[in-house]
């Protein structure tokens, strides 16, 4: 890579810096939105692994439970692919998701701009 | 990935003694009959019974072993077709029956049994991918067992086993209202053990009860049949009782099934 074409990619990355930085940020308040309109007693403490077993999704609020259920059915996927499964949006799948990160129930991997949810059924207790 | 091509029916009852292994072990034979290829998967680990009905005292390994995750899951098939009739493949997948495995499956815990829920649908993909079963039939433990729980989770139909018991009417009810329900699971019902079953008044009693009790489809109403008493579980009835009432009333609860007219 010259010089040149090095100095022209700068900007991009920092353009693509700050677009992930956004992205996160939105997920964090599409978080913070769905707390405050379910009541913070849906979330319950922050634990950092909870296994999601069945009597775990038993005791989940139902919006959750969709989400968490189509996430044990698939093993990994991103929110835009729970969304096509559960015919909720994905800004509200994301939201969900990324709530039962902070619950301990899902772990979250990001691989370039997709982030993935799954179950580490293997680290997990 | 969701493989369409086959489907894992559970079935399942609020009390013991309702007829789940009955139903699970005939309703294979009557779709394997169909040309089907059926697996049946005993899951009712605190009282396991496949074994004695198809008479397969040992096995190389069992279904406890498959979700301890120690052997996949074609160690642990039983090949009975040359034993069934119809041209569709019967595989079976025992409990371990011995005092203790039956112990060691109630101790437990979350994190296993959240594991055991996964190699449970990891089933979906490795026996339905390459099209080797059309059907997984899971026999299980009755009421809110973890194992059940788990059945059920995975299942794409369940079955639900009643009878007129007026303790099961009700727990039925409610498992309905507070178990499938939440899993947004679809279900069916068997009435089995049904006084007067030919009737046209009894069918209408438990139509109507089916509709506004349970508010699930009524697959079959099944009579108390003298013969599924004498026979102490000895018999496969759409194998060696072909022209029996219960083989045809099996055979058309098969059919619904396969042409998915559970709704």
């Amino acid at each position: 890579m010259n010089k040149e074409e090095s100095i022209g990619r700068k900007p991009l990355q920092v353009l693509e810096k700050i677009r992930d930085n956004l992205e996160r940020l939105n997920e964090k308040m599409e978080v913070m939105i769905e707390i405050q309109k379910h009541g913070q007693r849906d979330v319950l403490q922050p634990l950092s692994d909870a296994p999601m077993d069945v009597m775990t999704l038993l005791s989940m609020p139902d919006h959750l439970r969709k989400t968490a259920m189509t996430v044990c059915r698939c093993g990994r996927a991103t929110a835009e692919e729970i969304s096509e499964q559960t015919s909720r949006a994905r800004a509200v799948e994301s939201a969900y998701l990324n709530q039962l990160v902070i619950m301990g129930h899902l772990k979250k991997e990001r691989n370039g701009r997709k982030a993935y949810f799954y179950l580490d059924r293997e680290n997990i207790g | 990935m969701t493989y369409k091509l086959g489907r894992i029916i559970a079935v399942h009852s609020y009390k013991g003694g309702t007829g789940k292994t009955l139903l699970s072990v005939n309703l294979a034979a009557s779709l394997a009959k169909e040309g089907r290829n059926v697996c049946l998967v005993d899951l009712d680990f605190r009282a396991p019974s496949l074994f004695a009905i198809l008479r397969k005292e040992s096995s190389e390994s069992w279904a406890n072993d498959y979700l301890n995750g120690d052997c996949e899951i074609n160690k642990a098939l039983v090949d009975l077709s040359s034993s069934m009739p119809g041209n569709g493949k019967f595989f079976a997948c025992l409990a371990n029956p011995s005092t203790e495995s039956i112990r060691d499956m109630s101790t437990k815990d979350r994190k296993w049994e959240m594991q055991a829920l996964g190699r449970l649908l990891a089933l979906r993909d490795t026996l339905f991918r390459t099209g080797e079963f059309d059907y997984l039939i899971f026999d299980t433990s009755p009421g809110l067992q973890y194992s059940s729980i788990n059945a059920i989770v995975a299942a794409d139909l369940v079955v639900i086993a009643t009878t007129g018991d007026r303790s099961d009417v009700n727990g039925t009810s409610r498992m309905l209202r507070e178990l499938y329900k939440m899993f947004e699971k679809k279900t069916a019902l068997v009435v089995n053990k049904v006084l007067d079953a030919g009737s046209k008044t009894k069918q209408e009693e438990m139509d109507a009860r089916a509709k506004t009790q349970y508010q699930v489809p009524l697959l079959a109403l099944v009579p108390c049949f003298c013969e599924i008493l004498r026979a102490e579980g000895g018999l496969i009835f759409p194998r060696d009782k072909p022209d029996h009432p219960f083989t045809k009333i099996m055979g058309e609860i098969a059919r619904k099934i396969d042409s998915d007219q559970t709704q």
